[in-house]
């Protein structure tokens, strides 16, 4: 490190703080030099610089501006650091800060940061601090989605989704945002887009779970084996036989509407959906060779017929006979990569039989 | 068919192309081109077989990058600044399942480095300037425990240590994994982990934890950080270790558990996913591959017989494609580079599929759920050589890791029985 301390970074000559007149007063605490450190970290210049600087002031607890905008430089470099996220954090409350200003901030820190998690749990704070609960459970659900605060959100959590349709932060944080304010409505019909733009998006159809236990109930989770409504469940059946009709051999709209079944509805696993799927295997109907070449297909099959003989005992036998020539014919031609697991699940339906 | 590898295998996007299915068939395209490197030509009139006995795990190679990284590490490493406890892990681990010397020095001198990072309110940071974090004091408290001895064991306070789990810890049974940090099913694997290790378990502490972790499981039957989110499997390891540190598994729907787990081996690459219609990624070799172990036992099910999902292939995606032939160090996937975070949990997933280790269900212990059973339980852990199953070179086996701990039995033992030596807390008995 024989260069002086100026040297171009991305927005131009880096200056240190020591050469700064507004940092005249501080006395910077340098990272402690300590030998036979292992896996030393040989940080530039300007990340010793600025958190040598950062360390004085939180060490003098000062609650400046001068301050905040070094949490956003910090921030900026190492996202990463949850120690300056709650320093600022604090910084924003104690100064008063915008908080408009701050949202368009955390928003140009995603779009270098995409994976960051604290730039989402920050932003969780600063909405709750805005737009509080109590005022919230006075308006209604289209009243909220327009509320500039929520729209805002959903558009940023929408931003990101666009950026990367999986990211794991951005659903996350949709969930609280609807779960918080109680705007299922919207995300219904932000799930059905997402699923149309790609129907293999896992995320969108766990999301699409989430929204039905909801139900519209502004508290959580509903009691997880709660009965569901006979329309929703003809139209979360329907909704997932056309999306399965569109790409058969794509996991999600199969295990989405098994676990939706098993949970809350069983007797429609074979009332209702075993026809249907029978329907499209069947020669003629367009979709036979696609759908009885994909092994959701028959691993579906196992699971209803499961179902079917553990709530009509005088037809187990031959149900789950079925049952395990499907299994049988999963671990020899349709997934082969999973015989063990075709074998376990056959010798629990034995087991289930002999009881 | 050696071994289950096939084009047969490749994902069949019914014509209707997506976002999803393109990456996929690019990974596949990409990893195709590796393992056909591998087929023996004769068999390609057959359709080909890959010659699994030419796999070589590159100790060598891997050891440079990680001592490498041992003396230092470039300013790239800045955003590594808040995580620093897990850095000595990733690379004192990986020495130690490869059997990989570390000498006094390297032990003395890592003690030192996280005698440093010990908060003496409890738990372990970066620097004093840092909050203590879970997921950083879980790493520290492994590293110290890998590298063994009294002197690296009373780093820890342990009164400190449960004093600040407490606080970390929230009404639902969950845990924060900092103050004002987020709330996942991280925060209860990593405070059980390091609760159950320190002899510092209460009822207390863990009330509430087998509930959280039950209602993460989602509709498909993995789990997810928090009760709605998406199942994933880091959290899917992270739950399902931390229940059998409780000894209570059997709060989760094991069955589409199981069935969940299994459908994230890559028929093609035979890898792990981490989540549904997601592409392979070499670190969940451990988080996935590594939580079948912990299934068997849940499942009740013996060494005879086997894990629930294809052992020889995921071990052909680790050698054949997550290992840098020029850089050292192990990867997500082909294209990436490589980073100690993955070299060390593609080489304790390695482990965990090339050897059998389990718990004989005939031992089962009475009373599993008492805080007091833990050490026992967890003891109980070994590997069933008979049972093992290594692809290519024979000198690619790895010392035998414990599901839970994803560290070697030799250093495990030795800490619980140092700690479980010490008088527990009084709140223990409260």
């Amino acid at each position: 490190m024989g260069e002086s301390e100026k040297y171009n970074s991305d927005k131009g000559d880096y200056v240190s703080l020591k050469e700064q007149e507004e940092w005249r007063d501080v006395t910077p605490i340098p990272q402690e030099e300590e030998p036979n450190t292992v896996c030393p970290i040989a940080y530039t210049d300007e990340y010793s610089d600025m958190m040598s600087y950062l360390r004085a002031v939180m060490a003098k607890r000062e609650v400046s501006q001068r301050a905040l905008d070094l949490t956003g430089r910090v921030i900026e470099v190492n996202p990463g650091h949850y120690t300056v996220w709650m320093y600022r954090k604090q910084l924003v409350e104690e100064l008063g800060t915008d908080s408009e200003s701050e949202l368009d901030w955390v928003a140009e820190i995603s779009e270098i940061h995409h994976k960051n998690y604290q730039l989402w749990h920050y932003r969780e704070a600063l909405i709750s601090r805005l737009l509080d609960q109590k005022t919230a459970e006075a308006l209604t659900q289209d009243q909220l989605v327009r509320h500039p605060v929520i729209r805002r959100e959903l558009l940023f959590a929408t931003t990101a989704i666009d950026g990367d349709s999986k990211n794991f932060h951005a659903w996350s944080y949709r969930q609280w945002i609807v779960r918080t304010y109680g705007i299922w409505d919207q995300e219904l019909v932000f799930v059905d887009a997402m699923i149309n733009e790609d129907v293999r998006n896992n995320s969108a159809w766990n999301q699409r779970y989430f929204v039905l236990m909801g139900n519209g109930s502004r508290r959580p989770e509903k009691n997880l084996d709660s009965p569901l409504e006979d329309s929703l469940v003809d139209r979360e059946i329907a909704y997932a036989i056309e999306k399965i009709k569109l790409a058969p051999n794509n996991e999600s709209p199969w295990s989405y509407i098994t676990g939706l079944l098993l949970r809350h509805a069983p007797a429609r696993l074979y009332n209702t959906l075993l026809p249907k799927l029978q329907g499209l295997a069947a020669e003629g109907s367009g979709y036979a060779t696609s759908i009885t070449t994909t092994p959701m297909y028959w691993s579906t099959l196992v699971d209803i017929y499961e179902r079917q003989a553990k709530d009509l005992p005088d037809q187990a036998s031959v149900l789950l006979d079925m049952a395990r020539d499907a299994c049988d014919l999963l671990a020899s031609d349709h997934d082969p990569m999973r015989g063990k697991y075709w074998e376990f699940r056959k010798s629990q339906l034995c087991a289930d039989a002999t009881d | 068919m050696a071994n289950l590898f096939s084009y047969d295998f490749r994902y069949d996007d019914n014509e209707h192309e997506t976002e999803t299915s393109e990456a996929q068939k690019e990974v596949e395209d990409r990893i195709g081109r590796v393992y056909m490197r591998l087929v023996d030509p004769q068999t390609l009139p057959l359709g080909g077989e890959i010659d699994d006995t030419k796999h070589r795990l590159l100790r060598a190679k891997h050891e440079q990058l990680i001592n490498d990284s041992i003396h230092g590490l470039s300013s790239v490493f800045t955003v590594l600044d808040s995580s620093q406890p897990w850095i000595p892990f990733w690379c004192l681990n990986s020495l130690d399942v490869m059997g990989s010397d570390i000498d006094d020095r390297l032990r003395r001198h890592t003690m030192d480095t996280l005698r440093r990072m010990h908060c003496p309110s409890g738990g372990f940071r970066s620097d004093p300037w840092q909050l203590p974090h879970l997921a950083s004091s879980y790493a520290a408290v492994m590293a110290l425990v890998v590298v063994g001895g009294e002197d690296a064991y009373s780093v820890v306070d342990r009164h400190a240590m449960y004093r600040w789990l407490m606080e970390m810890k929230q009404q639902d049974g969950s845990f924060a994994v900092h103050t004002g940090g987020e709330i996942d099913v991280r925060g209860i694997y990593c405070a059980l982990v390091i609760a159950s290790m320190l002899n510092i378990m209460t009822c207390e502490l863990v009330s509430g934890c087998a509930e959280f972790i039950a209602r993460c499981q989602t509709f498909e039957g993995g789990i997810g950080p928090y009760p709605g989110v998406e199942a994933h499997g880091g959290y899917t390891l992270c739950g399902l270790a931390a229940l059998e540190i409780l000894g209570i598994t059997d709060v989760l729907d094991l069955g589409r558990l199981a069935k969940w787990m299994c459908v994230r081996q890559m028929p093609f690459e035979g890898g792990f996913n981490g989540r549904t219609n997601k592409l392979v990624d070499g670190c969940y070799s451990y988080w996935v591959g590594g939580a079948f172990p912990l299934l068997q036992k849940a499942l009740r099910r013996t060494a005879n017989d086997d894990y629930l999902y294809e052992r020889p292939a995921l071990q052909r995606y680790i050698l054949a494609c997550c290992q840098d032939t020029r850089l050292g160090g192990l990867r997500d996937k082909p294209g990436k580079h490589p980073d100690l975070y993955h070299t060390m949990y593609c080489l304790i997933g390695l482990s965990l599929s090339q050897h059998y280790v389990g718990v004989d269900p005939a031992q089962e212990i009475a009373d599993k759920s008492s805080v007091f059973s833990v050490p026992a339980r967890m003891m109980q852990w070994g590997a069933v050589p008979a049972r093992a199953k290594i692809i290519g070179a024979r000198i690619n086996i790895l010392r035998p890791v414990h599901p839970v701990y994803g560290i070697s039995f030799g250093p495990l033992a030795q800490g619980i029985k140092y700690f479980y030596s010490l008088p527990p807390l009084a709140e223990s008995f409260v």
